[in-house]
């Protein structure tokens, strides 16, 4: 388990990326960068020791783009010509990054992005390709977008298979691909879509989240616009895990190094606040087959709290999470107890965690 | 005819803290007085632009004081003396 002394977050909001470092269960915070502009995904890019920072800044006016920074954060770099861009036979435009991730090979990142599509690089950032077949899959001109647009927001890669990539995206639901990306299949069996007429489609769905689990290579875990699903065969077929949540709908997911899956339950995509105004964690330690509420530490009265998909994460056994009331709390026991780190941030759009040293 | 271009202080940025650019030469329309400020300041382009070459939808352009997305956008002819790009007032 990390000590806190270990511990770096990249808390990206509404108005800025916020960085924090643990010392103790003490927390300095350095931010905002890239002050009024909105952050939904960073990473810390900690493979052969390189420590570089990446994040995906959102002018509303002038437009997204990826960034880097060599420093830790202090600076980061705007290039002039952005890293990312839609080609123009596309006939889009970026509109927003939501997930940078590492790929299987050290030197392999990938970026889900709105429009619906993956950009992808073999050469540790330096140059972006648009992944084609995901964008020329033929499923695209059916894909809807939801609230926050139509968007790749999830991408699970593996470390001992380079070439299978899974990816979520609202709305379309769990795709993934075996051979580096040349070809994705649709792996959405099981899940739900209570807003169609035809609850159970090939696609379709409003996936908000997925992970997987840190030993069991085939488990995975789905938080769905209403449902919760386990997978035991590599994120293909899905299984309810509801019983014993007070709501299945929610966003963020994470599973910490223990195997404890968190989520935190929101009452309804109606209203789209915490159960009862109590912001409760929820924690499986038995792959979703029970829940049990975290309260210890979070406000259990007139807490209408919401935690986007992104805003959950862990590193160790050290558990995370942000809300768009712009709290930030964090557990050091696996999410036994809680404590609030920050209480008056921007809306919190990311969390991200590390252990760093 | 020399034009000016005044740029929102949010861009300054990309320009090594300009707001104000110079351009004396003669231009044809309003996407050839900007091709030649990408000449001078590259990353103003990927932020006043989007991917596709179109004025961002939260960007508005004057030529003097009328909005060149009710002209002929990019390609407004150039009968005044003055361009300001502004970001629009659109925000939370």
């Amino acid at each position: 388990m990390a000590k806190d002394n270990e511990l770096l977050l990249m808390v990206g909001t509404a108005k800025g990326l916020f960085i924090l470092r643990g010392n103790k269960g003490k927390w300095s915070i350095d931010g905002p960068h890239f002050a009024g502009r909105a952050v939904y995904s960073a990473f810390l890019d900690q493979r052969k020791r390189r420590n570089e920072m990446w994040a995906g800044p959102v002018s509303w006016h002038f437009g997204a783009e990826l960034s880097k920074s060599t420093d830790m954060g202090k600076t980061w770099d705007e290039p002039e010509n952005r890293r990312i861009k839609m080609p123009k036979t596309t006939k889009k435009s970026l509109e927003n990054i939501w997930q940078i991730a590492p790929g299987g090979n050290d030197d392999s990142l990938y970026v889900g992005v709105a429009p619906a599509a993956v950009f992808e690089s073999h050469d540790r950032g330096e140059t972006w390709s648009l992944n084609k077949g995901l964008w020329n899959h033929p499923h695209r001109k059916k894909w809807t977008p939801g609230f926050g647009g139509l968007a790749v927001h999830t991408i699970v890669t593996d470390k001992k298979n380079p070439n299978d990539i899974k990816i979520a995206l609202s709305t379309g639901g769990v795709y993934q691909t075996s051979d580096g990306g040349e070809n994705w299949r649709v792996t959405n069996t099981g899940v739900k879509a209570y807003f169609l007429p035809n609850q159970f489609p090939e696609f379709g769905q409003c996936v908000h989240k997925i992970a997987r689990h840190p030993r069991k290579k085939n488990t995975y875990f789905l938080q769905n616009h209403h449902g919760v699903y386990r997978s035991r065969d590599g994120a293909v077929t899905w299984q309810e895990i509801e019983h014993g949540l007070p709501s299945n709908f929610g966003f963020g997911l994470t599973v910490s190094d223990s195997g404890s899956v968190f989520i935190v339950p929101l009452d309804s995509d109606g209203k789209r606040y915490t159960v009862d105004g109590k912001l409760r964690v929820y924690r499986s330690r038995d792959d979703g087959t029970s829940w049990q509420a975290m309260t210890k530490g979070l406000p259990q009265k007139n807490a209408y709290e919401v935690v986007l998909r992104d805003a959950v994460d862990s590193a160790g056994n050290n558990i995370f999470f942000g809300t768009k009331n712009g709290k930030l709390f964090a557990s050091g026991d696996d999410g036994d107890s809680w404590k609030l780190i920050e209480g008056s941030l921007p809306e919190i759009c990311a969390v991200k965690a590390y252990t760093f040293s | 005819m020399a034009i000016t271009i005044y740029l929102s202080g949010h861009l300054k940025t990309f320009t090594g803290g300009d707001t104000e650019v110079a351009l004396d030469s003669s231009f044809s329309s309003v996407g050839a007085v900007l091709n030649s400020l990408w000449k001078l300041h590259p990353a103003l382009r990927d932020r006043i632009l989007n991917d596709q070459g179109e004025i961002r939808q939260h960007v508005n352009i004057f030529l003097g004081s009328d909005d060149v997305r009710r002209l002929d956008g990019l390609r407004t002819a150039v009968d005044a003396n003055e361009i300001h790009i502004f970001n629009a007032v659109s925000g939370g």
